[in-house]
C-alpha cells in the first residue's frame, strides 16, 4: 500500500469523478458518455490517437471546457464551485508565447506557487525554497535565469513541469508532456514521475506512447472517437481502499 | 533645460510625464503579453465620446472620459469572452463608433481646437489640479500592477492555466482593461488620445529586446517610458512642437536603439557561449533517471 500525501484520505472524496461526461465542442461530440474515477495514487495514462479526445479530457476533468451532458466532480465537488485549487497541478500541452514578453525559467516556475500566496503579502522563503526544489527536481537550475523562450521544446515542457510542481499539488494533470521531447527531458519526466509516485500522488497523464514511463503507470484508459475504448488496472491501492 | 523649469505649467506637466513614463509601459507590459496591442489604441477612440459628453454637458471632460472609457474597456472584455469570431467587428464597430460620436459631440460643443488637443496632446493649460488627478489615478495603476502583478502574469501568460490556478480570469482580464482604460485617461492630456496607446506599447516592445525576464522587462520598459516622455516634452517646448508624437517617436528611436543592441547582445551570446552545450549536457546528468 502507498503511502497518501497526509491530506488525502483514501476514503475521502476521489480527486476526480466523471459520469456520463460529453462534451461539444463547435456542435461536434468530442467526448461521449465518459464514466472515469481517478482514485487517490492514481497513476492513471490517457491513451488514444490523434482527436481522440484526451486534451478535451483532461481539461473537462478540469472544469476548463464545459460538460454538455453529465457531471463531473473535483474531490467531490463542481469544477465551478470547486476552490482547493492549490491541490492540482495542470500541466498545459505547450507553453504559450503569447505576445512575446520574455519570461525566465524562474518566473515562470514561480508562477505555480499563485494558489497558495496572499495578494496581500510578497514571496515567502516557503515560496522560493518550493521553486528551488522544483527546479532541481526536473534539472533545470541552472538555466532560472535564462528566457524561458531559449530553451529546447523538451526543456521548456520541464519548466512546465516543475512549475506544477512548485505549487507542491496532489494531484497532477499532464497533458501530453512527452510530445516531441528529447531523451534527457523524458529521462528527467520518468524520474520526476517516480518520485510523485513514491509519495502516493495522483498523476493523470495524457500521452500518445508511454516510452520510459510505461513501467510506473498503473491504470490506463484507451480513448477513441471520443468513447472510452479500453480501460487496464482498474483497481489500484486506491480504489480498492 | 533651466528656463523651461521657470514656468509652471511646464513644472507641472514634467511631473506628469514622469507619472505618465512609469504607469504606461507597467500595465502595457501585461498588454503586449497578452497579445493585445491594440488595446489602448481602441479605449483611446472610445475615449474621445467621454470627451464629447463632458464638453457638451458641460462636465468635466476628464471624468466623463475616465468613466466612458472603462465602461468601453469592459464593453471590450465582454465581447471578447462571448465570441470568438464576432469579437473583432464588434470592436471595430466600438472603436469607430467611440471616435466618430467624440467628433461630432466636440463639432457640436465648437470645440474643434480642442479636440486637436485632446487627440494630440496639448500641455501648455495644464493647472495643479490636473496634475494631482493624474498622480491619483497614476496611484492607482501602479497599485494594481503591485498588487496582482503575480496573477496577472498567469493571466496574460495562460488564461486555462490561470483558470486551472483557481484565479478568477473573468475578474483580472476587466481588470487589464480597466487599467489599460484609466492609464489612457491620465496619459490623453500629454500625448493625445490617438498616441496613448505608443506609450504603453513602444517602450515594452523596445525592453524586451534585451531582457530576459518578465519583472526585468517591465522595469526597463518604465525607465524607457520615462525617458522618452520627459525629453519629448522638453524636446517639444523646446522647439515647439507638439507633445504626443514627440514623446511617441522618441520611445520609437529608442526601440530601434534597442533592436540594434539586442542583436548585438544576442551575437556577442552566441560567439562568447561555446560552453553552454557542455553545461546542458552536465544537467542532463543531474537529472534523476
Amino acid at each position: 500500500m502507498k503511502p497518501f500525501p497526509h491530506d488525502v484520505r483514501p476514503d475521502g472524496p476521489p480527486p476526480f469523478a466523471m459520469s456520463g461526461g460529453e462534451v461539444r465542442l463547435d456542435g461536434r461530440d468530442v467526448l461521449r458518455g465518459i464514466d472515469l474515477v481517478v482514485a487517490p495514487g492514481d497513476l492513471l495514462a490517457v491513451l488514444g490517437p490523434n482527436g481522440a479526445g484526451k486534451s478535451t479530457l483532461v481539461k473537462a476533468l478540469l472544469g476548463l471546457l464545459p460538460l454538455a451532458a453529465g457531471r463531473t466532480e473535483i474531490f467531490g465537488v463542481p469544477p465551478a464551485r470547486f476552490h482547493g485549487w492549490q491541490r492540482i497541478g495542470y500541466v498545459p500541452q505547450r507553453l504559450r508565447v503569447g505576445g512575446g514578453v520574455p519570461a525566465t525559467v524562474r518566473e515562470v516556475v514561480a508562477s505555480g506557487r499563485v494558489a497558495r500566496q496572499s495578494r496581500w503579502r510578497p514571496s515567502s522563503a516557503a515560496d522560493r525554497a518550493a521553486v528551488d526544489r522544483a527546479l532541481e527536481m526536473v534539472g533545470l537550475t541552472g538555466r532560472a535565469r535564462d528566457s524561458v523562450h531559449h530553451l529546447s521544446g523538451g526543456q521548456q515542457q520541464r519548466a512546465l513541469i516543475a512549475r506544477a510542481l512548485a505549487g507542491e499539488p496532489d494531484v497532477y494533470v499532464m497533458d501530453e508532456p512527452m510530445a516531441g521531447v528529447d531523451a534527457a527531458s523524458q529521462a528527467a519526466l520518468a524520474g520526476t514521475l517516480r518520485e510523485l509516485a513514491a509519495e502516493g500522488r495522483t498523476v493523470v497523464l495524457v500521452a500518445h506512447e508511454l516510452g520510459p514511463v510505461e513501467p510506473l503507470i498503473t491504470r490506463t484508459v484507451v480513448l477513441d472517437h471520443g468513447r472510452v475504448a479500453r480501460e487496464t488496472g482498474r483497481a489500484t491501492a486506491g480504489s480498492v481502499a | 533645460m533651466a528656463d523651461m523649469l521657470q514656468y509652471d505649467f511646464m513644472r507641472i506637466a514634467l511631473a506628469m510625464a514622469v507619472l505618465i513614463g512609469l504607469a504606461a509601459p507597467a500595465i502595457g507590459t501585461f498588454i503586449v503579453q497578452r497579445g493585445l496591442s491594440l488595446l489602448g489604441d481602441g479605449i483611446g477612440h472610445i475615449a474621445l465620446t467621454g470627451i464629447g459628453l463632458g464638453l457638451l454637458t458641460g462636465s468635466s471632460p476628464v471624468l466623463v472620459a475616465l468613466v466612458v472609457s472603462v465602461l468601453g474597456a469592459v464593453a471590450i472584455e465582454v465581447l471578447r469572452e462571448r465570441s470568438r469570431s464576432g469579437a473583432d467587428v464588434a470592436l471595430a464597430l466600438l472603436f469607430y463608433g467611440g471616435l466618430a460620436g467624440g467628433v461630432i459631440l466636440t463639432n457640436a460643443q465648437g470645440g474643434g481646437a480642442s479636440l486637436q488637443s485632446y487627440l494630440f496632446g496639448s500641455i501648455s493649460s495644464v493647472s495643479a489640479t490636473d496634475l494631482y488627478v493624474v498622480a491619483g489615478l497614476a496611484a492607482v495603476v501602479l497599485g494594481v500592477v503591485a498588487l496582482f502583478g503575480r496573477e496577472l502574469f498567469l493571466l496574460c501568460q495562460d488564461e486555462q492555466l490561470a483558470r486551472a490556478a483557481g484565479l478568477p480570469t473573468r475578474f483580472l482580464s476587466v481588470l487589464v482593461a480597466a487599467t489599460a482604460a484609466v492609464t489612457v485617461v491620465i496619459s490623453m492630456r500629454a500625448i493625445g488620445l490617438l498616441l496613448v496607446s505608443g506609450l504603453m506599447i513602444v517602450p515594452v516592445a523596445a525592453a524586451q529586446q534585451l531582457t530576459r525576464g518578465f519583472r526585468a522587462t517591465m522595469l526597463l520598459a518604465m525607465a524607457i517610458g520615462v525617458l522618452s516622455a520627459v525629453s519629448g516634452l522638453a524636446g517639444s517646448f523646446q522647439y515647439d512642437l507638439p507633445p504626443g508624437p514627440s514623446i511617441v517617436l522618441l520611445a520609437l528611436a529608442l526601440f530601434v536603439i534597442a533592436v540594434i543592441g539586442g542583436a548585438v547582445l544576442r551575437r556577442r551570446r552566441t560567439v562568447v557561449s561555446p560552453a553552454a552545450p557542455a553545461r546542458v549536457e552536465a544537467e542532463a546528468e543531474v537529472v534523476r533517471g
